[in-house]
């Protein structure tokens, strides 16, 4: 509460003084002016200090990105992922599929290949940048998927309520806690290997995952005034949902998303591991770890570099997605603050 | 020290608190001279943001030691400064013999705890007593408190009452172990309307009963008029008028505490106007050079902006101004 | 009460669910399972007899309820590849797991709580940072991957501890630590931002004004308040290390229930794979049960419906 008392002590500096207006001091309540010069450099103070507040709004933001260390390494992690996963295979000219068994095992930095081969003498490079492809996309694929489901069945339960609420609501429970790989396996077994049932065990857990979220945001949205304003103008309820409520979800489920992009690789990574989703010669980064399994006397690197490449991929989504949310939070805090005063 | 029967409780001497934002210090509390004493209560008074609740923060040694710092001042009692206690000798102080109870009781109580333990808890770090003895305690306490059913809601947690009752629990475990100052602030703010009244009664019964000197925080004139013997009117972090309370609102002296009275809707009058203080508190960062109510006030002059006007006794209390108007209703 | 009951009644259908899905899932996953038990020269009449006196060719409903009827007396069957006793093969394989799954469980608060009440109470410094990195890193590393280095690194390289096998305390720590690792990761994050929130509340406020020691304040009432997010989500941690402990007990060579469900989706082994999921499935749902009436108990305001 004292924080709160120190911000508004802080905030309430907004007297309605615009800019470029000329002083204009008067007392107030009659029309003397005030010929004091403490007076009137004070007001100019005022002016400079409000002034200073309502600097460039995009300075002040990428003031504090810059600041939130987080933010900015995973963001460059992230980067170097992704110019490896899009522009690696552009630059590097390799065939992931081609083996070469006279050269198998063999170290980075040996002759043309840069990070080494596999058991097979696959080039590992080529297949890293493929195998980050691989992971973004399952990701992406997951994350899309399961924010389209999750949010619209989120709105329904959490607005809709009762019996529908409840199925919602025992679904995603019950998803939620089962072990993914037992979801997989099952998948798998009814449709077959590959990475569409893949995307769809995980994507059906993240779904859970999302519609928690949203549909609990719902219920605290519905309560509130804008909506009872617009139900007893007749709005129907498709409308609100859609322009009412969708607005105000979007960023707890994207914050949501964030975090579900990593489980998502991971899991994607876990799956390919044994052997479900990507099949040979499409390589994954599971995968190859499993591949250099038996191997790892022989060549670590084959087992360490896509486990490394792992390890990379998830620390820049997770970093991205937490320093969003520490970027976005306390913002919203302090903007909840100024608008009272406002 | 030679003590006087109706003696100062706590003195507050030329107080300055400073708040940290954005890297740099300001302050906030400016030189705050106040005095508490026995069996009465003081009001303070004062807009959102002036400084009060920071002040009686100090008064406990509760400020959020990586925000805010005592800069200056002195802050007396019983003769001691509290601000060069040790937090061991700080602590034996809270509860047992200076006590504080806070705004908001729904988020003030800890809700995984009963009201029974957390009561016996406070006692018994105070007190070498049984645990049967902290439990007659308790519940002595609510039931001084006024609190209904007292022996069964022991076992109660904190959401299974409602917001007055929280408040009375927090009334008896601020003076279970009878202290002799109470700091409330803004004790009933967050309560409905018609419990407000009760709990004031409560309060005040409460500081008759046991003498104590109590310093009442609030924004609400009616509350002033309901329980204050004397009144200190704050504004931007300094005390501008100190009366006792028939005089300030009989004849209120500063510009302030006048636009205060004047603010409140009269429902006898014939239409009039709503008469609000023109303007707003200035920033800390930027104070006026001289005095802080001088762009707002409606009969300053230019010695007001020059220098910082003191704190001078009148004849009923103290005012902080060189040109005060009668009050013309 | 009434909760309690209802949490139940919850419980069982979801039981029911789950088995359904499970049931049909390892029908529909195909292959014969006559291929596993006959020897590839059987004749086609002779399979077909085989399955029918499995009951493989009746409706798959009814086989479902033949199936439960038959498990819930206490006889899932025997094993096709080794005519092994279901129940026996669960007591042995649950045993080990329950083993390893306590010892992963039991890790990942042991040592999450502490680490994370240390970097709350010592925020920004260099524990703090440290502890938090670790834990980010932590979170990302994919624990399959974790598995095989830590067997290559502490059972091949340094020849620290061994790197497979049961069950002997030494042989428990690698799988143990490995199977734990992101629960803990996850612990420390929850529990030092849980304290650091708990921290800023109002009641900690009351709580010092009472003249309480700031040791008071804070491990006792701040920690029990911040527990309450922990272990609600236990017992998800239950169902994670029941999920990840498949991968973990094949690369350690641990024989739990895990392993074995694994090595009988390989072969085939219909009964095998079948009863194992189903304890799986049973034992993620309890857990999943056991958490939210913990969380029920931990916190006192959903406790009484008042």
């Amino acid at each position: 509460m004292i924080f709160s008392t120190v911000c508004n002590l802080l905030l309430a500096h907004n007297l309605d003084v615009t800019q470029g207006q000329e002083l204009n001091l008067k007392k107030l309540n009659t029309s003397e002016k005030i010929t004091s010069t403490h007076a009137v450099a004070w007001e100019k103070q005022l002016i400079a200090y409000e002034e200073s507040l309502r600097a460039n709004p995009w300075q002040k933001q990428l003031q504090s990105i810059a600041h939130n260390k987080m933010l900015l390494t995973g963001v460059v992690l992230g980067l170097i992922v992704l110019g490896l996963a899009i522009l690696g295979p552009v630059f590097y000219d390799a065939d992931y599929a081609r083996q070469s068994l006279r050269n198998a095992h063999k170290p980075p930095f040996f002759e043309g290949y840069f990070l080494g081969t596999d058991s097979y003498g696959r080039d590992m490079a080529i297949r890293l940048f493929i195998g980050f492809r691989v992971s973004l996309l399952v990701a992406a694929a997951v994350t899309a998927l399961s924010l389209l489901v999750g949010v619209m069945l989120g709105m329904i339960g959490g607005y809709l309520g009762g019996s529908t609420d409840r199925v919602v609501r025992s679904s995603t429970d019950f998803i939620w806690g089962f072990p993914l790989i037992l979801v997989a396996v099952l998948l798998v077994g009814g449709l077959g290997e590959g990475l569409f049932p893949v995307i769809l065990a995980v994507g059906i857990v993240n779904v859970a995952a999302i519609t928690r979220v949203v549909r609990g945001e719902v219920v605290g949205l519905k309560e509130k005034e804008f909506v009872e304003a617009a139900r007893a103008a007749g709005v129907s309820s498709y409308r609100i949902m859609w322009r009412h409520l969708l607005p105000n979800v979007l960023a707890p489920a994207l914050i949501m998303a964030s975090y579900l992009i990593a489980v998502a690789v991971i899991a994607e990574a876990a799956l390919s591991f044994i052997g479900l989703g990507a099949q040979p010669p499409l390589p994954s980064l599971g995968k190859m770890i499993a591949d250099g399994r038996g191997f790892l006397r022989i060549n670590h690197w084959e087992a360490t570099i896509p486990g490394i490449g792992i390890v990379v991929l998830v620390l820049a989504v997770s970093m991205i997605g937490d320093g969003l949310r520490d970027h976005f939070d306390p913002r919203l805090r302090h903007e909840r603050g100024r608008k009272k005063n406002k | 020290m030679n003590q006087t029967v109706h003696d100062e409780l706590i003195t507050i001497r030329d107080l300055q608190i400073s708040i940290q934002s954005e890297g740099s210090f300001f302050e906030v509390v400016k030189g705050v001279s106040l005095s508490i004493q026995t069996n009465e209560i003081v009001c303070l008074v004062g807009e959102s943001g002036c400084g009060k609740s920071i002040t009686a923060l100090s008064i406990m040694g509760l400020l959020p030691a990586d925000v805010a710092r005592v800069t200056g001042g002195e802050i007396l009692y019983r003769g001691q400064n509290l601000l060069e206690l040790n937090s061991r000798d700080m602590r034996r102080l809270r509860s047992d013999e200076i006590s504080m109870i806070f705004q908001d009781p729904i988020t003030s109580l800890d809700p995984v705890f009963t009201i029974g333990s957390l009561l016996k808890e406070v006692i018994r770090s105070h007190r070498k007593v049984s645990r049967s003895e902290a439990k007659k305690l308790a519940v002595r306490a609510l039931e001084e408190a006024q609190l209904p059913d007292a022996s069964n809601r022991l076992k109660s947690y904190p959401h299974e009452l409602s917001g007055g009752m929280r408040q009375r629990v927090m009334i008896a475990l601020a003076t279970a172990l009878n202290p002799s100052v109470l700091i409330a602030d803004e004790p009933t703010t967050a309560l409905d309307v018609t419990v407000q009244a009760q709990i004031l009664e409560s309060l005040r019964m409460r500081q008759r009963e046991l003498k104590m000197g109590m310093l009442l925080i609030t924004h609400d004139l009616a509350v002033v008029a309901a329980v204050a013997d004397r009144v200190a009117v704050m504004y931007s972090g300094e005390i501008v008028e100190e009366a006792p309370v028939n005089d300030l609102f009989d004849n209120p002296k500063h510009p302030y505490t006048q636009g205060l009275l004047g603010a409140i809707p009269d429902i006898t009058a014939r239409r009039g106007f709503l008469h609000a203080i023109p303007g707003r508190v200035p920033p800390p960062q930027v104070s006026p050079p001289g005095c802080e109510f001088a762009p707002r006030c409606g009969h300053s002059i230019d010695p007001c902006w020059e220098q910082r006007p003191a704190l001078l006794p009148t004849s009923v209390g103290k005012l902080r101004c060189i040109n005060p108007q009668p009050f013309l209703t | 009460m009434k909760h309690v009951i209802g949490r139940l009644g919850y419980m069982l259908i979801v039981l029911i669910v789950s088995s359904i899905a499970v049931f049909y899932a390892i029908r529909l996953s195909g292959g014969d399972a006559t291929a596993a038990a006959l020897p590839g020269s059987a004749t086609e009449e002779f399979r077909q007899e085989f399955r029918a006196s499995i009951g493989l060719d009746r409706p798959i409903y009814l086989q479902y309820f033949a199936y439960i009827s038959k498990v819930l007396r206490g006889d899932p069957g025997r094993s096709i590849t080794n005519n092994a006793s279901l129940i026996e093969m669960l007591k042995h394989h649950g045993k080990n797991s329950l083993i390893l799954g306590g010892a992963a469980f039991a890790l990942v608060f042991v040592i999450g709580i502490p680490l994370g009440v240390l970097a709350s109470l010592r925020r920004n410094s260099w524990a703090d940072h440290g502890i938090m990195s670790f834990s980010i890193v932590g979170m990302a590393i994919p624990n399959f991957w974790l598995a095989l280095l830590a067997v290559w690194l502490f059972a091949s390289t340094f020849r620290l501890l061994p790197a497979a096998g049961c069950c002997s305390p030494k042989q428990l720590i690698l799988p143990a630590i490995v199977l734990a690792f992101e629960g803990i990761a996850l612990t420390v994050r929850m529990t030092r931002s849980a304290m650091i929130e708990n921290q800023n509340n109002d009641f900690v406020r009351t709580l010092r004004a009472g003249g309480l020691s700031e040791w008071r304040v804070i491990g006792k009432h701040v920690l029990r308040n911040a527990l309450i997010p922990i272990i609600s989500l236990a017992g998800l941690r239950i169902g994670q290390i029941v999920g990840y402990a498949l991968i973990v007990e094949q690369i350690f060579s641990w024989p739990g229930i895990g392993q074995a469900l694994v090595t009988a989706v390989l072969r085939r082994d219909y009964p095998v794979a079948q009863f194992f999921s189903l304890i799986l499935v049973v034992l993620v749902v309890l857990g999943n049960w056991l958490a939210d009436t913990g969380y029920t108990l931990a916190n006192p305001r959903l406790r009484r419906s008042k």
